[in-house]
């Protein structure tokens, strides 16, 4: 029996369903290229409450994150919201999540839906101190992003939070049609954005969560996980299980700066350091192919020699081209280099890029005319 | 005529795997059900055999993608393919909007098309096939 989110009535009137992460959950509404265009374009929302949620508080909680994760956490402020890993011994990826410091001594961890399972087994493993209380908010509470240019517009008349005050990775406790809520300026499609957590929302008591989104989605676009895949590869921005895995470690991956390095003590310090030492073995680097769609572990060629392999590719509807996230040898590979992609038995001319795939001048918050 | 939203033309023949064909003078028309349109979602990349390829009857012919997946094309006859439709190059969205149209992907000189449509489905019976299918 599927999961079901406190939007699920809205999906299954609008949307073709499909199962993620042991959850029934909507694809697309109308097309994932209409959708991913209003994103890009102007705002979409997407149901994101199938995604763990862990509050993590108590006196010593700091301390405790601080040691389970390779990021500064008791330097960051109040108020912070940062990306970071969950790491093995082995400098594996556990996870990848995003931190939200609420208080000083309460933290939100936001993981991935498919990991929240395991990383609950991994942070109890890691032997929280007494004081530190680990609770699973995932059923209690409903999570909405709302992501593009036009994302503020379409969010500030649910909330009293001045939202344009609100930083890029920066979050607040606050209340979304008077309901508790915790809003951060972060998302996973490379646009400017929010994220919202509703508290005090489960599927038998969904409070204002249901109301919201009904009226979110009469000026905002409802987007599926389609959508959600295309503009976070388009992003460049890594997929737990597809691009990055506990048999990849950071550097790897691109997420050396996640690593601080003024930090030590962390699950997975040593094998960091250790891989430190040398030069990584392996890279991620973008690909853009000239024709078809490269997918998950499709080889990569230069010349005629592999050279590593696609760990997840789409086709880009802003460039009109397919486009890949890779992990590569690092020599002869280099952001413009011509490389091969073997699609269905024919070796397809591709050129590496640094993700993101689109020009960040027009797209993503980066672009011109943005104020964040 | 129509089930669940989903046209099926009278005049055609069909596999299982969802894709239709048309006698076209001595050529048999070949593309994908809008069932199979309305499924895949939105038609971004067509990869159909080249002319002059050689297919076989319920054997790959190619592929026809989305965003999110790939769908492979299965001949519903035997025969050379002798026109692939280049339209689809620029607009492979055509396949969403008239799979039966302009939406075609290739046609093929048949190589003994009065046996291979034995083996096809007609309007009706394609009709049963999808109902049964959207029933499980």
């Amino acid at each position: 029996m599927l999961k079901t989110t406190q939007f699920h009535r809205y999906h299954s009137e609008h949307a073709k369903l499909t199962e993620f992460a042991g959850y029934e959950m909507p694809l697309w509404y109308t097309t994932t290229t209409d959708e991913h265009l209003a994103v890009r374009n102007s705002s979409g929302i997407f149901d994101v409450s199938h995604m763990g949620r862990f509050m993590v508080r108590g006196e010593p909680a700091a301390t405790f994150l601080e040691r389970l994760v390779p990021t500064q956490v008791q330097k960051q402020p109040i108020g912070k919201a940062f990306y970071t890993l969950l790491l093995s011994d082995q400098a594996g990826i556990i996870d990848d999540l995003v931190i939200l410091r609420l208080k000083e001594i309460e933290f939100m961890l936001v993981v991935n839906a498919a990991n929240a399972g395991t990383d609950m087994d991994h942070i109890k493993s890691c032997g929280p101190p007494e004081g530190v209380k680990i609770e699973d908010f995932t059923g209690s509470s409903a999570m909405v992003a709302v992501q593009g240019p036009k994302a503020q517009q379409a969010l500030q008349p649910f909330t009293d939070l001045n939202l344009g005050q609100l930083k890029k990775f920066r979050c607040s406790e606050t209340y979304v049609m008077h309901q508790r809520s915790i809003i951060s300026r972060t998302g996973y499609t490379g646009e400017d954005g929010f994220e919202v957590i509703i508290l005090g929302a489960s599927n038998g008591e969904p409070g204002k969560a249901i109301e919201f989104w009904d009226r979110l989605v009469t000026i905002s676009k409802p987007c599926g996980l389609g959508a959600r895949d295309s503009l976070r590869l388009e992003a460049g921005l890594s997929l737990h299980g597809m691009d990055i895995d506990q048999q990849t470690n950071p550097l790897q991956a691109d997420l050396a700066w996640v690593l601080s390095p003024d930090k030590s003590g962390y699950v997975g310090y040593k094998a960091v350091s250790d891989l430190r030492a040398k030069p990584p073995d392996a890279v991620k680097r973008g690909v853009i192919v000239e024709q078809g769609i490269p997918r998950h572990d499709f080889d990569v060629l230069s010349g005629t020699d592999p050279v590593g392999k696609v760990t997840s590719g789409t086709f880009s509807p802003i460039l009109h081209k397919g486009i890949a996230l890779c992990r590569l040898k690092p020599e002869g590979t280099e952001p413009g280099a011509s490389v091969r992609v073997a699609i269905r038995g024919s070796a397809q001319e591709a050129q590496t890029v640094k993700p993101p795939f689109y020009d960040e001048r027009l797209y993503g918050w980066k672009r011109q005319g943005n104020g964040n | 005529m129509k089930l669940q939203g989903y046209d099926i033309p009278d005049d055609l023949l069909y596999t299982k795997e969802h894709e239709w064909a048309r006698e076209v003078g001595p050529s048999v028309r070949v593309g994908i059900t809008d069932y199979a349109a309305k499924t895949l979602n939105d038609v971004v990349y067509v990869a159909p055999s080249k002319v002059s390829d050689k297919v076989v009857q319920f054997k790959s012919m190619g592929t026809v993608e989305s965003i999110k997946a790939v769908s492979e094309l299965y001949s519903p006859l035997s025969g050379t393919v002798t026109k692939v439709n280049t339209e689809l190059d620029l607009h492979p969205e055509l396949v969403n909007k008239s799979p039966y149209t302009e939406g075609w992907l290739v046609e093929v000189k048949a190589t003994n098309f009065t046996s291979d449509r034995e083996r096809l489905l007609d309007a009706r019976r394609y009709a049963a096939h999808l109902d049964a299918l959207l029933k499980k």
